[in-house]
């Protein structure tokens, strides 16, 4: 819902990064978007072509999605998830909690 | 010209979560418990903080943050209770962030609160990714939403540490079953505080309101 807003933080890290050294050109971008961080992969990689374009021209942007995941309340069996409820498909009780997939980062820049 | 590869393995919210821990820091150094208010437009957060700060301002001292797409209407609402309220604006923002907290906040006098609400923005999907330095979320969900608002919506059922299922007077005229709700809510978060409450007739309030009063005595006494 706010890839734009999430868009601008993203190229205000890319600014600050590429202070440390003037002279590169931003030619690539890594991003991890998880499953459960609420964000619309194809909203925010349009929304960062165009953050992006202005300045930087054509950047590789490459979106990795970090797959959902939860443990088990009972057995603390982890598992993959994609859908709420959360059920162990050992013994069927419900998920403790995610324990993974809400990461949203940037990963790595490319720079020449 | 060779492309290099640069690792930087950064948040993208790092700088709001700097600035939220920052707040929280602050808040929790003062004694201020503070309640982030995540629900769908129109669920009854307004509403349920009228109430609330009707029963509670002759034993708390209490602050509102309210937010807002656009108009000041329920801080204007929430003033009359006769109690300190900011307003945020966010011109279209779907979500509070922690710079527009830290801002309003400095027009409050935190050294002289015991409670702060934070009314955010209506809507259950941003809100919950973004740390405004809360204490605790509380995530409202109003009996006419249907009960599976929490399979929809998990990420603020998990991140809340209490909810409010409201305007529980309308049961009678609906098909809901407030246990399905509550028991699909816990699917997603075992730990949750739950009330049932009508701003309408009072019913449920009381827990409620005890609940705040025992939470903000414990953040008082550290
Ligand atoms: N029947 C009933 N209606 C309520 C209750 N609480 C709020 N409402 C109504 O729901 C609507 C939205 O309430 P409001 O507090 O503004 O919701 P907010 O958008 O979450 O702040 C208003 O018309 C309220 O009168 C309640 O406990 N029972
Ligand atoms: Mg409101
Ligand atoms: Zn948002």
């Amino acid at each position: 819902m706010h890839e734009m807003a999430l868009a601008l933080e993203i190229g205000g890290i890319c600014e600050r990064e590429l202070a440390h050294a003037p002279e590169s050109r931003l030619t690539g971008l890594g991003v991890q978007v998880g499953a459960f961080s609420g964000v619309e992969v194809d909203t925010l990689r349009f929304c960062l072509e165009v953050v992006l374009k202005e300045r930087h021209g054509d950047v590789a942007i490459e979106i990795e999605r970090e797959p959902g995941v939860a443990a088990c309340l009972s057995c603390e069996v982890q598992f993959e998830v994609r859908a709420a409820p959360f059920e162990c498909p050992d013994c069927g009780s419900v998920a403790r909690g995610v324990t993974g997939g809400q990461s949203l980062q940037v990963s790595y820049l490319e720079v020449e | 010209m060779t492309a290099e590869r640069v690792e930087v393995k950064q948040k993208v919210l790092s700088a709001n979560d700097r600035l939220a821990a920052e707040i929280r820091a602050d808040l929790t150094s003062r004694g201020v418990l503070c309640l982030n208010l995540i629900s769908s437009p129109g669920s009854g957060k307004t509403t349920l903080l009228e109430k609330t700060i009707d029963e509670l301002k002759s034993k708390l001292r209490l602050a509102v943050v309210a937010g807002d797409v656009q108009t000041r209407n329920d801080a204007e609402r929430l003033e009359r209770h006769g109690v300190p309220v900011e307003a945020i604006e966010t011109g279209g923002g779907c979500h509070l962030n922690a710079e527009q907290v830290s801002k309003s906040l400095s027009g409050l006098g935190l050294s002289e609160l015991d409670l702060l609400f934070v009314e955010n923005v209506g809507n259950l999907v941003c809100p919950s990714s973004f740390d405004l330095g809360e204490s605790m979320k509380v995530v409202l969900m109003s009996v006419t939403e249907g009960e599976d608002k929490p399979l929809k919506y998990p990420a603020a059922f998990r991140r809340a540490g209490a909810l409010v299922l409201t305007k529980i007077d309308l049961i009678p005229h609906l098909q809901f079953s407030a246990e399905r709700a509550v028991e699909n809510a816990r699917s997603i978060n075992p730990e949750l505080e739950v009330f049932a409450t009508s701003s309408f007739t009072g019913e449920g309030l009381a827990e409620w309101l005890d609940w705040l009063l025992e939470a903000a005595e414990r953040k008082r006494s550290g």
